[in-house]
Parts: structure tokens; C-alpha cells; sequence
């Protein structure tokens, strides 16, 4: 453990036209990789791409459906997680795979022991090897209680005692802040070194020009370029991943999301898109936040002291890592949970711990984060869900009118360009960008719509949906809404806000216009440094 | 129209039907089977089920009322499940609206109330017991979280025993004792509270419950199918959470829901009593709200399945009681496939539904 | 004489608990991997019948409980491959397996016993323990039990162990809890609810055979009675935790003795109020009036993986 001598025996896993459908959609096609020992191998791609796809194969979740793999000497098919670990393979998944009410020492116990374990000397071996690596634990805590970020660390260390031959990684800097995304990466390289595989993946191009030894683009489930270092050069394998040229995307978005080269100055972005912030008016502000506290079951306290205005027209950026208390704000604006102390108008009106109608009624409107738990429900259809919150105009005598219902959906769909065969398709079956624009196209059909929150609205969505959405936020901006935008993504939060405050442990550590010569200070403030 | 007639059609096309089909296939020859080996002439056997089922008016009439109970705790199933609530509390309802049934029926003055009504206000004390049976594990999911399949199991058996201890006290629901002889159970109600029999002359035993609950499958089926509740059960069944913030108000639908549910086996009790037993017993529900809720389970969330499904345990069941008294084929056999039946049903459909899955 | 009455009521508790410790024990077993058992009741009716029919035939008790408990094991196994492999709805299943099982002990039971059903069967005598049992008060009531007793509180006893020390008990509380976590963890999830499904099986198989062989050395229909949706109660009663679930099992029990036990003592409380206690307590449990208890967050859903 921890020794820097390449494993013996280390050897390549090959990857021979691996395709995989599930029902219409082929996820993957004909891929074919290898991943040397050694060598950190990323794996870019827009969502749908087929990433994750290939790694639940290579760790044994999934079957392909044709092809067929190589790991050391002998053919590779594992057909479940437990031969991919007997085999060296091990993964840190993107949705954590620990159980929530154990300790932390009990899951990484888990499938690792035998027979009457001896706990003590297992947390000893725990926290050498994870002292090796510089990844703090404490054992005795319950899953549930850690952060997003502590969660991770387990599933690391859960796979570093595996002391794997091969090291999967699905998108594991999505939850963590720079200074651990640095660690993480590190960790790999580290792994890397020790003679294992690495194969991360990842849509962050700033990672992949930090770490990568080679590069695997896949698009629709195609590999669509593949390059090594020295020659690894963004710009192409950015076009090879959404599949189009560069300049056809809104321009300040695409540079804001790292697509194109941040320019090499500190001069302005020519002519951005958000340059009009509206005129101060006389009207209530469209969200006003006094003093909000949200202490959880388990006595945390997630939201501290949160005091924010939103004025009508102007969008507000919310940066922070997740878990900062991000997901208890959407909560309470939502009206699915109560806070503990504070108060909330939405135009004046104090919705503050008032149920979801109540909230609507007041004007709010609520992309939230979690567009499959809360925003929409996936088994009915696109029509039902595009109408869900009126179902009272489209009822007669306790009765649906179902032709009414249809009518107005196309009409929403032909607005918004929700693309669908029809109005009656089970709305699981939309692409994700889809989805989100129905969602968008009934929160922001509300009358009166007087306040947006747009909680994560271009997570998990491709370019040009993320596009898609930040034209509809701005759109509405302009009609004179005001827009609380929630975003992990800074990037994002730069393209698209006014203003952008952080929040960081539940609390608004600092504010500034959303402008690229604050983009550090931000940063800084999304990190605990700088407070 | 259209769409029960493509529902109707539908059960034929899909592989999980034709794996249904040969579930019961299976179960009714290996009940055969049984039938040759326990009581020597099948034929004999076989004439005794067609007696007790079509063979006269009284067979088919008990039938049907067997029935009856059946639909109305499926029906009632399945309008909560349609939530995602899981109602295995049929027995128990029924058990509670067998007895406030009853026990309105005893007072004086609701018994002489006009005839109508002397019949009217005991169906509804059952059907309203049984929907605060069913209201409370409604409650208790919302208020405590309760698993509600767990609180009904545990209200059923409270039930049974509240039915057992009312038929065994003078104080409550037993009859006077004038000797040692006096079986534990109520007075008979008076006629005045009896459902009407619909073909009394033929000597039918069918009662008023047959057309109610058609009637009540009829508008089951236009709720799920066609209102605004029905959408929202569903909405509240798929996703709590969306739903909510959609307006809806998740927990009252939950606690409706299942007190709709416990209404209906309240009603199914009330009518067992009113409609054919006319006096409490301790057990009268002989495990019927069970077989409801098989029926329920089985029925896919179709009020048609349920009408279908009810019928058909409903003929078993009294098929079953003739075999055994004119065929002596034992009361076992009957319970032997009922239980193969449930089981490989609900194997089939899964089966099914891996097959599906794979292809 | 109040001592007596004492020794005696602690005495019959413990043996009227004792097929509920051995099913429950099982269940529970079954129910933290996450697979729910309704058909607990038919698996002790089976071993019931099977324990009373095997003793009966071969004259040796022993080779009984053995036949009663295969049987048992039987039933268990074709309710984990649909529990576990084929996915089926565990409420149905469990309720059409207790169909099927008391149609089945009650049709072969006229068909193999007939006329002879009236005469006892070789059971297992009491076992009076060396000098424990001679103890004045203690003797009584817990060391002159048959030796089956001492089995299952030997077996409660390693279970709980088990659960809580081993391995494998880490891997059934976390295939009950998070399946999918298990499985990338590299637990096989089918065999551990295979076996835990086993596991009840035969421990229900005990519980029954326990009915016809250790307490009432006969077999009558639908012997059981109930017993196995009172040791499920038993089960949630005790928060899926051995300790708490072998005490519920003791009041259910005594609770059941005292039925019997205050006539004779010339004390008359309504036989209802005794009947409905358990029912009643475990729902006061469920919503949270005797502390929280929450069942494990996987329990009666099949695991699929992908």
C-alpha cells in the first residue's frame, strides 16, 4: 500500500467494438480503446454521449451487447461489479454508491472482509492508507450525515484499499471545489503512477489539459477523436464533442463555458449579452430574502443568516459547490420544507413557510435542481406535465378536458421547442434538454410570474439545451422577472447573471457583478478562501 | 366506448395475458389433478363445481354476492394504489363495516326508521367505519411516515379481534344469553335493515350489492380513467414531491385515497351482513377481504380486471363448497389452487415482464 | 402459591413465545437483507405438518423436526427465487404461499392421518436440566422446558452475533439498506437473500414443528393459527433488532399465557383485551408513540441491476 513500485503484471485493458442499445437509443457503437497502465485516460463527452455507459461495462454492471474486452493475459467480461473487483477494477461512481445509515468504517468494510472482522485493526489499516494519500476520515460518522465532498473521499479510499489495477472515475469533480478537484487530480496522478490504469470522466476541458496522458471523445456513442499527449489541442476535440462548429454557439456563452480559449486579456467580452441591467424601478423587489436559517433534522445548520434581494428584471447568480445549502434554499422557495428562522416575499407578498400553491399563486416560479424528484413526473405525459400546476383551468365537472389540455401543450411546445412526437408521449422518453425546456415552458407560462428560481438549470444538459436555456432566462429577465439562478458551474453563472453572490457553509460570504475581472475573487469565495 | 373496447381487446395481445393464461391453466389441472386423486370421479367432481356455480339460481346467486366483496375491496385497491399506497387491509374493513353495520342495525331507532332508510343509514355507518379504518393508516403515512402496508396488516388483525370481542360481550353486540348454549354472536337485524333480494321468487340469494357495485366499478373506472382526482392519484402515486409543488395537496390525496378504500371494504362488510348473514359473527369476514385483495393485486389497476377477477374467485369459491359437499372433493383442494393460482399469477406477470425487458 | 402461579406463568410464556423467537429470528434475518416473508405463516404450518408427520411415521421426533424443517425449506426456496430472481410481488406471493399451504397440510393431513388423527404423536418430552431445574422457583419456570427451547434461544443468541459481528452480517444490513451499494461493493446480493431467505425458512420450519412436536405432540389444521403474522408483528414490534424482537416475542407470549393462566387464578379480564395487545403495540410502535422505528429501506423491493 502506498509502495511507488508499478503492481506486476500491470497490463493494458482493451476495449474491442463494444456496443451497447437500451431500447431506441444505441448508447454505444462499435467502441474500441485501450488504456495502458500507467496512464491517465479521460473520457469527454456531452451528456448522452455513452460515458457512463462504458464504465458501468468495464466494471461489470452492464453486458455490451456485442464486442468484447482484453484485461492482462485474458479475455475481460465481468458479469457483475464483484468479478470487475476480483479482476483489479475498481470505480468511484458518479451517484455514490455508499449505504447512508452505516458508519463510514462499516461501508468501507463492506465486501472487503470476512468472517468476523477485526474492526479495530481494519480502522488502522483505513487511516494509514488514507494518510498516505492525504484524505482525512473519520470512520465512527454515518454516511448519511457527510458532506458531498467527505462522501467522495470514502468512495475513493474505498477503491484505493481494492489497490486497484485498473481505476474507473465518472465525473467526480462535478460535486468538489478547485482546491479538491487539485487533490482528486492528484490522486489519480498518483495511481497512475503506481503502474494502474486511470480512466476519468470528465466534460471539465481545464482537467483534461491538466492531467490527461490521453483523450477519448465520444459523441452519440461513437468515439469521435482520440489524442495523446504532446498533441492533445482543445479546440478540436471541443468541436469533435458537440459535433459542430464553434462559431454557430452564442459566443459569449461558449467562451464562458470554456469551449473556446478564455482570451488572453482582461478586456470585456465584446458586447454581452446581459450588458442591460435594467433601470432601478419603483416596483417591490421580485425576491426578497430577511435573514433565512434552515437547521435540518440532524441538527445541521445548512442555511445561515441568508439575506438576499432579487430586483424585477435583474439575474441573480448563486454561486457555490454543492452542498453548501444550495438544495435547502430551492427547498424553502419551493415551499417543500419550512425554514427555521427568516422570512420570504416573493413581490411583496411573504410566502414564507406558505405551501407550493400559495408560492405559486404569489407569483414564483421554480426550475428546481432535481428536475426528476421534483420538477416533472416522468411516467405521465409531456402534456400532463407541461399543465400540471393548472389543472384546474382544463377541468370540467371533476373532469379532464383532455382536447383543451392537448391544444394548449402544442402550443407550449411549438413556443418553447420542446421536440416530441406528440403531446402524449410519456415525458421520460424526451431527451434531458427537452425535459428542461418543459419545465421552462410551464414555470414561465405562470400568470402572474413575477420571480424565477432556476436551481441547477443546465445540469446534465447538452450545448445547445444549455443555449436553449439561457436564452428563455434571459428572454424573461427582459419581460421584467427577477431570476435567482443556482449554479455549481461559475461559468455558467458569468454568461448568464447581473450579479453574483456566494454562498458557502449556508451563508452569503460575498458578492460582485458578474464580470470576468472578479472571476478570481468569486472563485476564491466558492472555496472558503477569502471570506 | 372506444377505449373499453380496446381494453377489452388488449388482455389477448400482450405476452403477460397469455403467460396469465397458462398460470391458470396450470393451477386448474394441477386442481384437477387433486380432484381425480381425492375423490375418485372427476366428472362427479366437475358436475358438483357447475352446480355450485351455474347449476341453479341459489348457486349463482351466492356466487355473485361472493362477488360482490371481492370487486369492492379490489376496486378499492386499486384506486389506492394508484397513489402507490398499498391497502392490505381489506379484511380488517370489512370486519369494522360489518360491525357498525350491525350494530345500527340493532338500534331501535334507526331500524324503524322508513324503510329506505332503516336499510341506508347501516351500509353507510359500515361504509363509513371502514373508511376511518382506512382514513387512519392514510393518516399515519402522512403524519408518521408508517408504512401503511404494515399499519393495515396491524389494523386488520385489530379489527378481527374487535369483531371477536364485540360478539362475545351482552354489553356490546351479543346476544342475550339464556343458556349455556347461546352462541357467541349478535341478534339477527330486523328485516327493515335487510338489503332487498333482487330475484327472491327463483330463490336466488343475490342482493341490492350486485347492481351498487357494478355501479361502483362503473364510476371507479371513470375516476381513474377521466377526472381531475384520478389524475392526481396518479400524480401523487409517481411523485410525491413533483406533485406537491404542482399544487396538489399530496397528503390529503393520501389519506382520501386510502379512506376511499376502507369505505368500499366498509360497504363490502355492511352487505355481507345486511345482504346474507344477518347476524355478527366472530371471523365473518372468513378471509374474504384477503381474497379482495388478490383480486385487487391481480387486476392490474383496471376496474374490468377487477370485475373480471372478482367473478371468477367469486364462482370458485362457491364451486369449491359444492364440490365438497356433493362430490366430497375436500374444501382443501379449493384453497390448494386458489393459493397456486395467486402464486403462479403473480410469477407470470413478472416473467412477462423480464421477457419483455430482455427483447 | 403466588410464587407458584409465577413460576408456572413465566414457565408457559416462555413456551408459548418459543415458536414466535424461532420465526421471528428468521424473519428478521430476512427482512434487514430486505425480502419480505408473508408466507412466514404457511413455512411454520409446513413444518407443523411435516415435523407431526415425520415423527409420526418414522416414531422418532428428532427425524421429525427434521423432515418438518426441509419442508420448510422448500417452501423458502421457491419463495426466494420468486422473491429474489423472478422479482414477483412479495405481498401476493406471501399471501398465496399461506393459501396454498393450508389447503395442503389440511388436505393431506385427512388424507395421511384419516381416522388415527385422534392419537398423539412421539413428541420431544420435557427436559428437566441437571440441578438448574431442581432450583426452587427458577427450576420451573425457565430449566424443565423441552430441549428445543434451549435450541432457539441458542440459535437467537448466535444470530445475533452474527448480525451484528461478522461479515455477513455487515453484508445482509446493507443489501437490506442500499442493494445497489452492496452490489458495486461486490456483494452478492442474490446469494445473501437466497440464504436469508433459506435462513427464515427453516428457522419457521422450527418454530412449527415446535408447535406439533414440543408443546401439543399432535397435528390439527391450521395448527399455527395465526402465528406467523404474529411473529412478523413480533418483528416490527421490535425494530428490526434481535433483542428488542426476542422481547416483543416474550409479551406476545406472555400475553397469550395469561390468557389461559387468570381464570384459572379466578381473575377475569376480557380474552380481547389479551388477544389485542400485540396488534395494538406494534401499531403504537410503527407511528412512532414507543420511539421510531423504521423498517430497512429496501425491504419487499426486488433488486435489479443497471
Amino acid at each position: 500500500m502506498g509502495g511507488d513500485a508499478a503492481t506486476p503484471g500491470s497490463a493494458p485493458l482493451v476495449l474491442d467494438g463494444i456496443s451497447k442499445r437500451f431500447g431506441p437509443v444505441q448508447a454505444l457503437r462499435d467502441v474500441s480503446l485501450r488504456i495502458a497502465p500507467g496512464e491517465v485516460h479521460c473520457l469527454l463527452g456531452e451528456n448522452g454521449a455513452g460515458k457512463s455507459t462504458l464504465c458501468n461495462i468495464i466494471f461489470g454492471t452492464l453486458a455490451p451487447d456485442q464486442g468484447g474486452m482484453r484485461f492482462g493475459a485474458g479475455p475481460y467480461s465481468p458479469d457483475s461489479p464483484a468479478a470487475a473487483l476480483a479482476a483489479g477494477v475498481a470505480m468511484v461512481h458518479q451517484h455514490f454508491s455508499l449505504v447512508g445509515n452505516m458508519t463510514v468504517l462499516e461501508n468501507l468494510m463492506l465486501g472487503q472482509v470476512t468472517g468476523v472482522p477485526n474492526r479495530k485493526a481494519f480502522a488502522e489499516r483505513i487511516a494509514e492508507l488514507s494518510g498516505a494519500y492525504g484524505l482525512k476520515l473519520d470512520v465512527s460518522r454515518r454516511v448519511q450525515d457527510l458532506s458531498v465532498g467527505e462522501r467522495q473521499r470514502v468512495e475513493v479510499v474505498k477503491c484505493l484499499m481494492r489497490e486497484p489495477r485498473l481505476l474507473l472515475l465518472d465525473e467526480p469533480t462535478a460535486v468538489l471545489p478547485p482546491d479538491e478537484i487539485d487533490a482528486l487530480l492528484a490522486i489519480c496522478r498518483r495511481v497512475a503512477s503506481q503502474g494502474a490504469g486511470v480512466v476519468l470522466v470528465t466534460h471539465k476541458l481545464a482537467e483534461i489539459s491538466k492531467i490527461a496522458d490521453r483523450i477519448t471523445v465520444l459523441r452519440g456513442g461513437l468515439v469521435a477523436a482520440q489524442a495523446s499527449q504532446p498533441n492533445i489541442e482543445i479546440p478540436a476535440l471541443v468541436q469533435a464533442m458537440i459535433g459542430r462548429e464553434l462559431k454557430s454557439l452564442d459566443l459569449v456563452l461558449a467562451e464562458e463555458l470554456g469551449l473556446t480559449p478564455p482570451p488572453e486579456s482582461e478586456a470585456p467580452p465584446a458586447a454581452p449579452a446581459h450588458a442591460h441591467l435594467p433601470a432601478e424601478t419603483q416596483e417591490e423587489p421580485a425576491l426578497m430574502l430577511d435573514g433565512l436559517d434552515f437547521v435540518d433534522d440532524t441538527g445541521v445548520r445548512r442555511l445561515d443568516e441568508v439575506t438576499l434581494l432579487v430586483q424585477p428584471g435583474e439575474i441573480v447568480g448563486l454561486a457555490g459547490v454543492e452542498g453548501n445549502g444550495q438544495s435547502e434554499l430551492g427547498a424553502i422557495l419551493a415551499g417543500l420544507a419550512p425554514p427555521s428562522a427568516g422570512r420570504v416575499f416573493v413581490a411583496g407578498t411573504e410566502i414564507t413557510g406558505r405551501s407550493p400553491a400559495f408560492i405559486t399563486a404569489a407569483g414564483a416560479g421554480i426550475i428546481p435542481e432535481d428536475r426528476h424528484a421534483v420538477g416533472c413526473i416522468p411516467a405521465l405525459s409531456l402534456a400532463e406535465n407541461l399543465l400540471l400546476g393548472s389543472l384546474s383551468d382544463y377541468t370540467r365537472l371533476g373532469l379532464l378536458r383532455r382536447r383543451q389540455m392537448r391544444r394548449r401543450a402544442l402550443e407550449l411546445m411549438a413556443e418553447f421547442d420542446v421536440r416530441a412526437a406528440d403531446p402524449d408521449v410519456p415525458f421520460r422518453t424526451l431527451s434531458g434538454g427537452n425535459q428542461q425546456k418543459a419545465v421552462l415552458a410551464r414555470e414561465l407560462n405562470l400568470r402572474p410570474l413575477r420571480f424565477l428560481l432556476a436551481a441547477q438549470p443546465t445540469r446534465g444538459l447538452d450545448v445547445s439545451a444549455v443555449e436553449a436555456v439561457a436564452v428563455f432566462l434571459r428572454e424573461a429577465a427582459r419581460r421584467g422577472v427577477g431570476i435567482l439562478l443556482i449554479s455549481s458551474e461559475l461559468d455558467e453563472l458569468m454568461a448568464i447573471a447581473h450579479r453574483v453572490a456566494v454562498i458557502f457553509r449556508g451563508k452569503i460570504v460575498g458578492e460582485s457583478p458578474a464580470e470576468p475581472a472578479h472571476r478570481q475573487h468569486i472563485g476564491a469565495l466558492m472555496s472558503g478562501h477569502g471570506i | 366506448m372506444k377505449s373499453l373496447s380496446s381494453a377489452l381487446a388488449r388482455p389477448l395481445r400482450d405476452r403477460r395475458s397469455l403467460w396469465t393464461l397458462v398460470a391458470i391453466a396450470g393451477s386448474v389441472a394441477t386442481g384437477l389433478a387433486l380432484v381425480a386423486l381425492t375423490s375418485g370421479s372427476i366428472w362427479d367432481a366437475l358436475g358438483a363445481f357447475g352446480d355450485g356455480t351455474f347449476g341453479s339460481a341459489y348457486a349463482f346467486g351466492s356466487s355473485i354476492n361472493r362477488a360482490v366483496v371481492f370487486a369492492l375491496v379490489g376496486l378499492g385497491y386499486i384506486l389506492a394504489n394508484r397513489a402507490n399506497l398499498v391497502n392490505v387491509g381489506g379484511e380488517g374493513q370489512i370486519a369494522v363495516g360489518g360491525m357498525f353495520a350491525t350494530a345500527a342495525a340493532l338500534n331501535h331507532g334507526i331500524s324503524g326508521l322508513p324503510a329506505g332508510l332503516a336499510m341506508l343509514v347501516p351500509l353507510l355507518s359500515g361504509t363509513l367505519a371502514g373508511g376511518v379504518w382506512g382514513a387512519v393508516a392514510g393518516w399515519f403515512k402522512v403524519k408518521r411516515g408508517t408504512n401503511e402496508v404494515i399499519s393495515t396488516l396491524l389494523l386488520t388483525f385489530i379489527g378481527l379481534l374487535l369483531v371477536y370481542g364485540a360478539v362475545q360481550s351482552e354489553a356490546l353486540l351479543r346476544q342475550p344469553m339464556t343458556s349455556s348454549a347461546t352462541l357467541p354472536e349478535s341478534l339477527e337485524i330486523p328485516d327493515a335493515t335487510k338489503l332487498p333480494l333482487l330475484f327472491a321468487a327463483s330463490g336466488s340469494p343475490m342482493h341490492l350489492g350486485a347492481p351498487l357495485t357494478l355501479a361502483a366499478l362503473v364510476l371507479g373506472w371513470i375516476v381513474l380513467a377521466r377526472s381531475k382526482f384520478g389524475f392526481q392519484l396518479k400524480a401523487v402515486g409517481y411523485n410525491p414531491v413533483a406533485a406537491r409543488r404542482a399544487g396538489i395537496d399530496d397528503g390529503k390525496v393520501v389519506i382520501l385515497s386510502m379512506a376511499i378504500a376502507g369505505a368500499l371494504g366498509g360497504l363490502a362488510g355492511a352487505m355481507m351482513i345486511q345482504g346474507e348473514q344477518y347476524s355478527l359473527k366472530s371471523g365473518f369476514s372468513s378471509g374474504f377481504g384477503f381474497d379482495g385483495l388478490v383480486v385487487g393485486l391481480l387486476a392490474r389497476g383496471s376496474p374490468l380486471g377487477v370485475l373480471l377477477g372478482a367473478l371468477c374467485f367469486g364462482f370458485l369459491r362457491s364451486g369449491g363448497i359444492a364440490m365438497e359437499i356433493t362430490a366430497r372433493v375436500p374444501a382443501a383442494v379449493v384453497l390448494i389452487i386458489e393459493g397456486l393460482l395467486v402464486v403462479t399469477i403473480a410469477a407470470a406477470s413478472q416473467l412477462a415482464a423480464h421477457k419483455e425487458g430482455a427483447s | 402459591m403466588i410464587a407458584e402461579h409465577l413460576a408456572l406463568f413465566v414457565a408457559s410464556s416462555l413456551r408459548l413465545a418459543m415458536p414466535l423467537v424461532f420465526a421471528s429470528t428468521g424473519e428478521l434475518v430476512s427482512e434487514r437483507a430486505g425480502v419480505l416473508n408473508l408466507s412466514l405463516e404457511g413455512m411454520m404450518l409446513t413444518g407443523a405438518f411435516f415435523g407431526a408427520w415425520g415423527s409420526w411415521s418414522t416414531n422418532d421426533p428428532l427425524l421429525g423436526l427434521l423432515i418438518g424443517v426441509l419442508a420448510a425449506l422448500i417452501v423458502a426456496l421457491v419463495q426466494a427465487w420468486l422473491s429474489v430472481s423472478v422479482g414477483a410481488n412479495q405481498l401476493v406471493v406471501g399471501i398465496g404461499f399461506n393459501i396454498l399451504a393450508l389447503g395442503a397440510t389440511t388436505l393431506l393431513y385427512r388424507e395421511v392421518f384419516g381416522a388415527l388423527s385422534r392419537d398423539a404423536i412421539p413428541g420431544f418430552g420435557k427436559w428437566h436440566v441437571p440441578v438448574l431445574g431442581d432450583l426452587p422457583w427458577m427450576g420451573t419456570a425457565l430449566f424443565q422446558q423441552t430441549g428445543l427451547v434451549y435450541l432457539g434461544l441458542g440459535l437467537l443468541l448466535v444470530t445475533w452475533l452474527a448480525l451484528d459481528q461478522t461479515a455477513w452480517g455487515l453484508a445482509i444490513k446493507a443489501v437490506g439498506e442500499e442493494p445497489r451499494a452492496a452490489d458495486q461493493a461486490g456483494v452478492a446480493i442474490r446469494r445473501i437473500r437466497y440464504g436469508a431467505v433459506l435462513f427464515a425458512g427453516g428457522m419457521a420450519g422450527l418454530g412449527g414443528a415446535f408447535v406439533s412436536l414440543g408443546d401439543i405432540h399432535t397435528f390439527t389444521e391450521n395448527m399455527t393459527n395465526g402465528a406467523g403474522y404474529l411473529a412478523i408483528t413480533a418483528v416490527i414490534f421490535g425494530a428490526w433488532r434481535p433483542g428488542k424482537t426476542f422481547l416483543a416475542c416474550l409479551l406476545f407470549g406472555a400475553a397469550t399465557a395469561l390468557q389461559f393462566q387468570l381464570p384459572d387464578m379466578g381473575v377475569t379480564v376480557p380474552t380481547t383485551l389479551l388477544l389485542l395487545l400485540p396488534y395494538v403495540l406494534a401499531l403504537l410502535a410503527v407511528v412512532g408513540a414507543v420511539g421510531r422505528t423504521a423498517p430497512p429501506a429496501a425491504l419487499a423491493l426486488p433488486y435489479r441491476r443497471g
